[in-house]
């Protein structure tokens, strides 16, 4: 049977699929539905400082192929985290990846410290793109310099293996990788979710609490495959690819253009099999297309891999 | 049971656990939805079976209609915690307002077979979505009362369920419990009503859900203690423990 172990930094995991933050919670809350021992990862739902209450319902509206959410960053907070949720999460039979947001620096790099710190968690994700908390006008996303300092910061604080995840809406999402992989991420999650909004005519208000929200699901996986193409073409670090990702063939895409694994979330909602689903049609895959290696998957789509299967 | 509303049973076998009066499945309605579509578990009509009760309202509920009998569908479930039931003695009222019916239905029945007296009260806006049929048939003895309330008059009460309850809760020998689901403004309505003379309520709430396991904190409900998710700290509450201006507004 093909072997789909795959590496990011110092985080080994059995299979390139991970689990989305936001999507699973703190991780127990699926246990016994999603099957952990088949996924690479799970991304914890991300952590503040301080306890965060998220935003006024409603928080979620279904669109075409996809889903608006606008929950807000709700969480418990590092403190309780650290005490109650990662002990339960780390009982699970799966890596545990913590994804950390905060409003400055100083605050990533506390976050930074605090988990990774901890034997539990296997690896961090710096949350930067979340499009539901108030922003600045510029939002930090888009700019490499803040991304750098965010990222260099936390890099300081601990040796753990650091994943970024960027923003999709953005015009040069190039500065942003690049000033990231130098800043010192090991890895970079591309991408977030779009900001969308829907309006409830009968009531004549916005259909969200939080008038807009971010948009998942399929109608967000061709954009978010581009910017991987994009990204995973432009640094050396590796690229986990994010956004719409319901079946093999979608993970398949993300993995061609150079993604080093995926992370799979909205999906889950209808069919909490998708992962157990896409790690046994990836090897599939490779076992009817003599692919031999997750080496070889990676970017099998691009012209300098293609030009080197062609020669060999 | 009424002209946009339709009683559909699954068979499950045994690998779903009886679901409890108060709680839900969340069904696979159609591979181009994003998303499950949550259902109160709306009657038991034999072991190893479930009965849901929907209203037609949009793309979900009617792709669930449109499926052929005999059709298999992918349910996750039971979910959610349940009503609180009676020990024994006393009343217990029922307030269903529209498709609220469906969250009350299996309660009923439940109650009924402990032998518990109910008194259901039925609103909707006229006669045709009037969903009375929900709940036992009345009986001469007293054990089991149903009245029914529509906004246009056309059957029954010419008014608001709200205003039948507060009658109810007013007369001697008043129910000693509430249980109501329904529109978020009768729901208000009602847990105003019952705090006012100090009679215990529940509510079963209605939210738009994703996860339905309260990981994704999709469906939350306002309460005294903040935000609840409606999928697994609910769907049943405690109407004093909500706050009632923000489940009116959201």
């Amino acid at each position: 049977m093909p072997d789909i172990t795959t590496r990011i930094g110092d985080l080994t995991m059995r299979s390139p699929v991970m689990l989305a933050s936001g999507t699973v919670g703190y991780g127990p809350e699926y246990e016994g539905i999603i099957d952990f021992a088949v996924a690479g990862a799970i991304v914890t739902k991300t952590i503040t400082v301080e306890p965060r209450v998220g935003n006024a319902p409603p928080r979620l509206v279904e669109t075409p192929g996809g889903l608006l959410n606008a929950i807000g960053l709700e969480n418990v907070g590092l403190t309780a985290f650290l005490a109650e949720k990662l002990p339960e999460a780390a009982r699970l039979p799966v890596p545990v990846v913590a994804s950390v947001a905060g409003t400055e620096p100083a605050q990533f790099e506390q976050l930074a410290a605090a988990v990774g710190e901890r034997d539990e968690v296997a690896a961090i994700e710096l949350n930067i793109s979340c499009p539901n908390v108030e922003r600045p006008r510029n939002p930090v996303w888009s700019d490499a310099v803040a991304v750098a300092e965010i990222v260099s910061v936390a890099r300081a604080a601990t040796g753990k293996t650091l994943l970024l995840k960027l923003s999709p809406n953005t015009s040069d999402i190039l500065s942003v990788a690049e000033a990231a992989e130098r800043a010192g991420a090991d890895a970079l999650t591309v991408a977030n979710t779009l900001p969308g909004m829907r309006i409830d005519v009968e009531r004549r208000r916005p259909a969200l609490g939080n008038t807009t929200g971010g948009l998942s699901g399929r109608a967000l996986m061709p954009v978010n495959l581009a910017l991987v193409w994009k990204v995973a073409g432009h640094v050396s670090i590796p690229v986990v690819g994010s956004g719409g990702i319901g079946d093999t063939g979608d993970a398949l895409e993300f993995l061609a253009a150079g993604a080093t694994a995926v992370q799979v979330g909205t999906a889950l909602f209808a069919e909490p099999a998708v992962p157990s689903q896409i790690a046994e049609g990836l090897r599939n895959y490779m076992g009817k297309n003599d692919v031999a290696s997750m080496d070889e998957l990676v970017g099998m789509a691009r012209e300098e891999k293609r030009v080197c299967a062609e020669t060999a | 049971m009424s002209p946009t509303s339709f009683l559909f049973t699954f068979e499950s076998g045994p690998d779903l656990p009886t679901p409890r009066p108060g709680q839900f499945v969340n069904v696979a309605v159609a591979d181009d939805l994003t998303l499950r579509r949550p259902f109160s578990v709306a009657g038991i009509p034999a072991p190893g079976r479930f009965d849901l009760l929907v209203e037609m309202r949009g793309k979900g509920t009617r792709a669930l209609a449109e499926k052929p009998v005999g059709s298999a569908v992918d349910v996750m479930g039971p979910l959610g915690n349940e009503f609180t039931l009676p020990d024994a003695g006393g009343v217990s009222l029922l307030v269903a307002g529209g498709i609220g019916g469906a969250g009350l239905r299996l309660l009923a029945q439940e109650l009924r077979r402990g032998y518990h007296r109910i008194h259901a009260l039925v609103g909707a806006r006229s006669s045709e979505g009037l969903l009375n049929h929900v709940f036992p048939a009345p009986t001469g003895d007293g054990e089991v009362l149903l009245e029914v309330a529509t906004d246009d008059g056309s059957t029954g009460f010419h008014g608001m369920v709200t205003a039948l309850a507060e009658g109810v809760l007013d007369e001697p020998d008043a129910p000693s419990r509430v249980y109501c689901c329904g529109p978020p403004a009768m729901i208000a309505a009602i847990a105003d009503i019952t705090a006012k003379r100090n009679v215990p309520c529940e509510a079963l709430l209605e939210e738009m859900m994703a996860c339905g396991v309260g990981a994704c904190r999709g469906c939350v409900v306002a309460t005294r203690s903040g935000y609840k998710s409606v999928c697994s700290d609910g769907p049943v509450f405690d109407t004093r423990e909500l706050v009632l201006e923000e489940l009116v507004r959201a």
